[in-house]
């Protein structure tokens, strides 16, 4: 699940960046408008984290900008102004969300999910494939029961699999969602990824394919 | 228009329409009971002029018949000459006419003489009493040709004042009528005048009353009289600097909130780190990071707490007699472990004497603080900051003179904003030059930002006057 970070206040960035990392997730980290605007578009995002008050362009000019170009990025606010017109203007804009500052990094955390799960138009919690399970909530992948252990890019490589349900993910989507803009990515590095998760799953029923040229895909075998 | 209805009538409260209708009617009243006194005087002397004029005809006709008849002198008195007198007052008229000789030859001896002798040509007019009643009477004398007893014979013709009196009453009576009407008539023209006249002022009135408490809408000026348009003019100013200042004031509110809610934020997010992070690094980490941001917010909020101690209707400024040269010392001192850290060459100039102003020391000294403070955050390290006191006639300058990268001469206004930073901005709470702002305005001195010469470097300068 790739975020970006949207925010001027370089200590806020840091450290709510060094949190969801720590979660899992991969983060990119802008701190002005005008930089938001260009990693918006030339990037994919599972979700993005806006603050209304930003040098160069605004939260709101962004946003705009950002939907008018038909992105469909679920996007979630943080403003420092808790008037009612400041919060409909951003939702109006096209937010899906909004926290007022100060907030508290867990109901952050449990918007960000509550934004994934509306994403995959399924109210679950759970999503299965085979005798592999992820928790939403707990973003944990249990296989056959048991907790599975994975480092933060297995952990990337397997959640995109399984979201994509079945379906063929190019080895470029596959990056994009592992590597951070600041990450030194190579295509050989996904392939190592790939092959460590594979080792872990072994045994159980599920597999990821190969297919030459298209990319990976998640799917069961006989054990 | 119901509520002016009512408001007009209410026993004592003042109205305008009340005091000019007052001012306008208790004069005319005065005026109108003059009036009435003149009109009676003069309905008086002309009844006085009618009865005179019946008394003369008919005294005139019984004088006619004062003859000499063989040597005694006789009179013999024609109907007619008391018939002018019927009228349905039943007046009574009486008369006594004398012989040159003295003698009464007809009417009654009681009669009142004149108090002066008519001439020839005079009639004599006058008011007596017979028996009961007060009359009115005309004595003329009438010569009388005779051998014997020549000369001139005296007639007195007297009526009872009835008629007189009934006629002063109805001429007394229809003026007054006349009057009142008239008077009537004005109260009503003057109450109508008074009433298109108030208009602009009671549909102001009525405007005001009705619009939302919180409206600060300025009010129409058309259709006013001359009179009331500076009013209205000094209401919209009044409504207009409230305005910019409710407009400042929020801005500052919402700048403010900014300001403090950020650093909250991010003092959350490190602590929600810390309590997850299973390592004693990661939780020390944590903890020095929230260390520096409550240190950091710390300052914004004293920051904040001067600032509204500053402004005016901010805390009693009650102002004492302060040596302004200690003041800076002071500040200067507060100061000096900043520029030993940065090994800015901070160097003070200012043994002169004199230096007393009316002022409030603690936001004085905050003043020059937030000055010094400031030259030394953007002046380089190895840099030097100069501060002088001189002493003009009434005034004190105080020159703050660094050589970091200066103001830009475009943002030399705007760097005085409340939370405004330079784009090359350091982590400065963005209200240190507002505070100086203010305080210099506490003070009614003023504050001058200019380019140091030689450059590079910022010349910051203010003006203090010393009564």
């Amino acid at each position: 699940m790739r975020i970006l970070l949207v925010e001027d206040n370089r200590e806020l960035s840091d450290w709510l960046g060094r949190l969801l990392r720590k979660s899992r997730y991969v983060v990119d980290c802008v701190h002005d408008g005008a930089d938001a605007d260009a990693a918006l578009s030339t990037q994919h995002y599972d979700v993005i984290i806006l603050d209304m008050g930003l040098p160069q362009m605004t939260g709101l000019e962004v946003l705009q900008r950002f939907r008018s170009r038909r992105g469909l990025t679920p996007v979630i606010i943080l403003t420092a102004n808790d008037a009612v017109t400041s919060r409909i203007a951003g939702l109006d804009a096209g937010a899906d969300d909004y926290l007022v500052k100060p907030f508290d990094p867990d109901e952050l955390e449990a918007r960000i999910r509550a934004q994934l799960r509306r994403r995959q138009n399924d109210k679950s919690l759970r999503v299965v494939f085979g005798a592999l399970e992820l928790e939403t909530n707990t973003r944990q992948f249990l296989l056959a029961g048991e907790v599975l252990s994975l480092t933060q890019r297995e952990h990337a490589v397997l959640e995109t699999l399984i979201l994509a349900s079945g379906r063929v993910v190019s080895k470029a989507t596959l990056s994009e969602t592992v590597f951070g803009l600041d990450d030194d990515a190579s295509s050989n590095a996904i392939e190592i990824y790939v092959h460590r998760v594979r080792k872990k799953l072994e045994g159980q029923g599920v597999a990821i394919g190969t297919l030459r040229g298209l990319g990976y895909a998640l799917r069961k075998q006989d054990a | 228009m119901r509520k002016t209805g009512s408001h007009f009538f209410a026993s004592c409260s003042r109205t305008l329409r009340g005091e000019l209708l007052a001012w306008l009617l208790i004069p005319l009243a005065g005026v109108v009971a003059f009036n009435v006194w003149t009109t009676h005087r003069s309905a008086v002397a002309t009844a006085n002029l009618i009865t005179d004029r019946t008394l003369l005809a008919s005294a005139r006709v019984i004088a006619e018949q004062v003859k000499d008849n063989e040597g005694s002198v006789e009179a013999l008195i024609p109907p007619s000459a008391l018939e002018m007198f019927a009228s349905p007052d039943r007046d009574h008229v009486i008369y006594r006419v004398m012989a040159p000789s003295g003698e009464l030859i007809a009417g009654f001896p009681d009669v009142a003489i004149p108090p002066r002798p008519p001439t020839d040509l005079q009639p004599v007019y006058f008011e007596a009493r017979f028996r009961v009643e007060d009359i009115r009477a005309v004595a003329m004398s009438q010569p009388v040709v005779s051998k014997s007893a020549g000369g001139n014979a005296l007639v007195v013709v007297a009526t009872s004042l009835r008629g007189r009196d009934r006629l002063v009453t109805e001429l007394w009576l229809r003026s007054l009528r006349d009057q009142t009407l008239l008077v009537g008539i004005a109260a009503l023209l003057a109450l109508f005048g008074l009433h298109r006249g108030l208009a602009p002022l009671l549909r102001l009135r009525s405007e005001l009353v009705a619009r939302d408490p919180g409206s600060l809408r300025p009010l129409a000026a058309e259709n006013l009289q001359t009179e009331l348009k500076p009013l209205i003019d000094a209401l919209n100013h009044a409504f207009a600097r409230i305005q910019t200042y409710i407009t400042l004031q929020r801005r500052f509110v919402a700048d403010a909130s900014h300001q403090l809610r950020t650093p909250l934020a991010v003092l959350k997010t490190q602590a929600t780190v810390g309590l997850r992070e299973n390592e004693a690094t990661a939780k020390t980490e944590a903890l020095f990071a929230i260390d520096g941001g409550l240190d950091a917010m710390t300052r914004v909020v004293n920051q904040l707490l001067v600032l509204a101690r500053a402004e005016p209707g901010g805390a009693a400024m009650r102002k004492e007699a302060v040596d302004f040269a200690g003041i800076t010392r002071a500040a200067l001192e507060s100061r000096a472990m900043l520029a030993f850290d940065r090994s800015i060459d901070l160097s003070f100039e200012g043994d002169v004497t004199g230096l007393e102003l009316q002022g409030h020391v603690t936001l004085l000294r905050e003043m020059v603080a937030n000055l010094v403070e400031n030259a030394l955050r953007y002046t380089p390290e190895g840099g030097a900051v100069s501060v002088r006191l001189t002493r003009e006639p009434g005034e004190i300058h105080l020159s703050i003179e660094d050589n970091g990268p200066g103001i830009p001469e475009a943002e030399r206004e705007r760097v005085f904003e409340r939370f405004y930073r330079l784009s090359s901005g350091t982590d400065g709470t963005g209200l240190g030059l507002a505070i100086v702002r203010e305080i210099v305005a506490a003070h009614d001195g003023r504050i001058i930002l200019s380019e140091r010469t030689p450059p590079p470097g910022l010349h910051a300068e203010i003006i203090l006057p010393t009564s």
